[in-house]
């Protein structure tokens, strides 16, 4: 018998018709490290609150079928009871840390149990330990970094000791650099210490290498399930969805093209290895390696800029030096990814654009005019800027009103206002929800109006932090369309990004930022392919230029990150031509 | 609110830091019963001057010298307005005793404020709540208090972000007249608020999920245990009481230092 058992589970959320989870079977054994994954509202999250009883003890709704976990029915037994065998854990690491320092915390779970505080300490080092958290013990919990954050989290659930541990969307809020960490904490935590992990995520890129099993659902239903290679495989319609691995890609573009590695490779280090078998004995014709400088600095191009920064410095008053000395020019119709480890600098600087802050030395030059002449107001009216949350803005009634209040800060007339609104509204295929009220629609909708409520008034310079953050492939596929349609229209776009995958398909200049400073500025082609400089600024580069790097030896170029054109380098040379 | 400024614990090692929240407590309460039982200026000093080796052990000066900037204006409103309604009650003449039992009550204000911010300034909340815990109140009242206080920070960046994101599309907080300002604050309150909603449900689960009330018998990770020196200083604030009983209803009337000669 598994250690979860699923059997034909429906249900249904009070006041809506339609069911979120429509029939699922399934089993899991003990040890097991499963990817749970499909695009959002797919009803993984509705699953996950099955398993530790919050479905059906704290939400109410109509369940049918049975859940068994470890043995005990989900029905009968209390979440308290179910708490000890699974734990969950949340997207959000600030809504799941309860004390005021971080052995507290972890100590919470075990002091609602009624545990002893010897047995308590043991299990507190033990969790503390396996999370890579002992020596932060008597922190502060505020003090803690995201990805900290979330490993208290893990650590905090660890210490009750469950045989299961399922995290839903754990990595949303964190960079690639946190993600792994926490990805490698649960790695060994399955390895090692047996526990059966069951991971609900987006970045199936990040996370795809260290799982046995993925489960893929939709519209309620699980539509898919197997070991990754097997699951991966599968016809692209079904994967539609849910974004495949560029490495997986890649893998399968080349078994079209009859070069077979046997299983699909699912990182960049297992393909090279498979590929490295497959090129023995060949003989490669080296070719010229095309860009063998890169030229960190890009240069003035000859017009003026929109937005041109002058050796700008800003501290935060608690001491932190932010951004330091940083000089920058922004031309008309430029598409811009600054991206860099938290804490770079990277929201401060953009958030110097529309006056947000105020550059404590330096000067920064709007469409040719000094920006401390000019209020928040004034600067906002050209620099439009999008958060990474919408639920930080939206507020209206519907959303035609949401997209009004722009235009009526800024003095718009009605008949214009009209006009901006139903233009916004098409642009964004948002027009079905203008009578709806925002805060009832799904987070990539709500994202939608965010944008729309700043598009609105037509800024000159566009800029989005983090928009692809907790969004699933289709979300961030339509989302890098629409940016593609601005840039065809010349809208100058800054993006503030850690999603280096989606930065690789849109092929903008790179701003790579580090400790304050812009370590390096050019094409993608340059900078992605400056190992040396995304190493400093943790950016980890795409896998099939990891690829490329690591069999550059065998006389292959080193600067290629495209999956076609990868593929057909590779099919060439193992055919035996030219490369 | 640089008062409240003053009042936040600020994590530190010090003997007053270790002290037992509970003798810490009763500490507070003696010299706030001190301050209220007098109204003599010169034992009002006493008292006053009296804290300040306290504070200087509890290496808290900088945050004390907060509080008592925080406190000034109110303390300057209690000097003036006794004074000011002195001379008109006695007769629209101002002698040197009026000043001296305004100064008086102003130093009383003063020890007040010194006292509860040395008590807030050296206990953290978590001892604050096991302290609570042992006083009997119900743990859902301590588990809010303790929760509050966590979310103190979170809530504030949360406001700041919802703020540049509202002025990124062009709100101006500073714009119009006294009612349209409080208008203005809509586009940041109503986010807030619907974030604070939605929080509170994601809280709900993870409580849930950390097995909040499984047990009935609740343990804890830190226990109180008086040391050595909490029982020195329990006994020594005992003795401090006593002695202020006698001297307050014991003996003479203090009287006041300078006799009601007219200054003005």
């Amino acid at each position: 018998m598994g250690i979860v058992e699923v059997r034909d589970l429906w249900y249904r959320y009070p006041g809506i018709s339609e069911p979120a989870l429509k029939g699922l079977n399934l089993e899991i054994e003990e040890g097991e490290f499963i990817l749970l994954t499909g695009p959002s509202g797919c009803g993984k999250t509705t699953f996950c609150r099955c398993l530790n009883g919050l479905i059906p003890h704290f939400y109410n709704g109509d369940l049918r079928g049975e859940v068994t976990i470890n043995g005990l029915s989900i029905r009968e037994n209390p979440i308290n009871r179910l708490a000890t065998n699974v734990g969950l854990i949340f997207q959000n690491p600030d809504n799941q840390i309860f004390a005021l320092t971080v052995e507290k915390d972890v100590a919470f779970g075990l002091e609602n149990l009624g545990v002893e505080k010897n047995e308590m300490l043991k299990h507190i080092d033990w969790a503390l330990d396996r999370t890579g958290l002992q020596e932060m013990r008597q922190r502060a919990t505020y003090e803690l970094s995201g990805g900290q954050k979330q490993r208290l989290a893990v650590a905090s659930i660890l210490a009750m000791k469950p045989k299961i541990i399922v995290l839903d969307e754990p990595t949303s809020f964190l960079d690639p650099m946190g993600a792994e960490k926490i990805f490698n904490v649960l790695l060994a935590l399955n390895k090692e210490d047996k526990i059966t992990i069951i991971l609900i995520e987006h970045r199936i890129d990040l996370a795809a290498r260290y799982v046995n099993r993925v489960i893929l659902f939709n519209d309620g239903r699980i539509i898919d399930d197997g070991p990754p290679e097997k699951v991966f495989s599968a016809e692209e319609s079904r994967l539609a969805g849910v974004g495949i691995p560029k490495i997986i890609q890649l893998g399968k573009r080349l078994r079209r093209m009859g070069v077979n590695l046997e299983d699909l490779p699912l990182d960049a280090l297992t393909f090279t290895e498979k590929l490295k078998e497959k090129l023995v004995n060949k003989k490669i014709s080296l070719l010229v390696e095309t860009n063998t400088k890169v030229n960190r600095i890009m240069e003035d191009s000859g017009n003026r800029p929109i937005i041109k920064v002058c050796d700008i410095s800003y501290s935060y008053p608690n001491g932190v030096e932010a951004i330091k000395n940083i000089s920058l020019n922004i031309s008309k119709g430029e598409f811009i990814a600054i991206m860099g480890e938290n804490g770079a600098g990277k929201t401060t600087l953009v958030k110097h654009f529309n006056g947000l802050l105020r550059p404590q030395t330096g000067k920064i030059f709007i469409d040719g005019i000094d920006s401390a002449t000019m209020s928040v107001a004034a600067l906002a009216r050209k620099v439009g800027l999008v958060f990474q949350n919408p639920d930080d803005q939206l507020f209206s009634e519907n959303v035609e009103e949401e997209i009004q209040f722009a235009l009526k800060n800024f003095g718009f007339s009605r008949e214009i206002i009209e006009k901006r609104v139903n233009w916004a509204l098409n642009l964004l295929d948002i027009e079905r929800y203008r009578k709806s009220s925002p805060f009832v629609l799904s987070g990539g909708e709500r994202k939608r109006v965010a944008l729309a409520s700043v598009l609105a008034w037509d800024p000159d310079v566009l800029v989005l932090d983090e928009p692809t953050i907790g969004q699933d492939y289709a979300q961030k596929e339509r989302l890098r369309h629409f940016l593609l349609q601005l840039r065809s229209q010349g809208k100058t776009t800054v993006i503030v990004t850690h999603d280096v995958e989606f930065v690789v398909d849109s092929k903008p200049r790179i701003l790579l930022m580090s400790q304050g400073h812009i370590i390096a500025d050019g094409p993608t082609e340059l900078v992605m392919t400056d190992f040396e400089m995304l190493e400093k600024a943790s950016v980890s580069p795409p896998e099939i230029l990891k690829v490329f790097r690591s069999i550059s030896d065998l006389g292959f170029p080193k600067n290629v990150f495209d999956v076609d054109e990868a593929a057909e380098i590779i099919s060439r040379s193992l055919r035996g031509g030219l490369i | 609110m640089s008062l409240l400024e003053g009042l936040r614990f600020s994590r530190g090692s010090s003997p007053l830091h270790d002290l037992d929240p509970r003798v810490k407590f009763f500490m507070t309460c003696i010299l706030f019963v001190a301050a209220i039982l007098f109204h003599e200026f010169s034992m009002l000093l006493i008292i006053f001057l009296s804290q300040i080796p306290i504070i200087i052990i509890g290496k808290i000066i900088k945050e004390w010298l907060k509080t008592l900037k925080g406190g000034l204006l109110l303390a300057t409103m209690i000097f003036v307005t006794n004074l000011v309604s002195l001379y008109f009650f006695r007769g629209q003449q101002l002698t040197l005793d009026m000043l001296e039992y305004s100064l008086a009550l102003t130093f009383r204000f003063l020890i007040m404020i010194t006292s509860f911010s040395i008590f807030f300034l050296t206990t953290s909340p978590d001892k604050l709540s096991l302290a609570l815990e042992k006083a009997q109140v119900p743990y859902e009242f301590n588990f809010a208090f303790i929760t509050s206080i966590r979310f103190v920070p979170v809530i504030a960046e949360e406001a700041q972000s919802i703020m540049d994101a509202q002025k990124s599309r062009g709100l101006e907080l500073e714009k119009g007249r006294f009612l349209s300002r409080i208008r203005n604050y809509i586009p940041i309150l109503l986010p807030l608020i619907v974030n604070s909603i939605r929080r509170s449900l994601e809280l709900a689960e993870a409580m849930e999920s950390r097995a909040f009330g499984a047990s009935k018998k609740r343990t804890n990770l830190y226990e109180l245990e008086m040391s050595v020196l909490d029982y020195l200083v329990l006994g020594f604030t005992l003795l401090i009481l006593i002695i202020i009983v006698y001297v307050r209803f014991f003996m003479q009337t203090f009287m006041p230092m300078f006799p009601p000669v007219r200054i003005l």
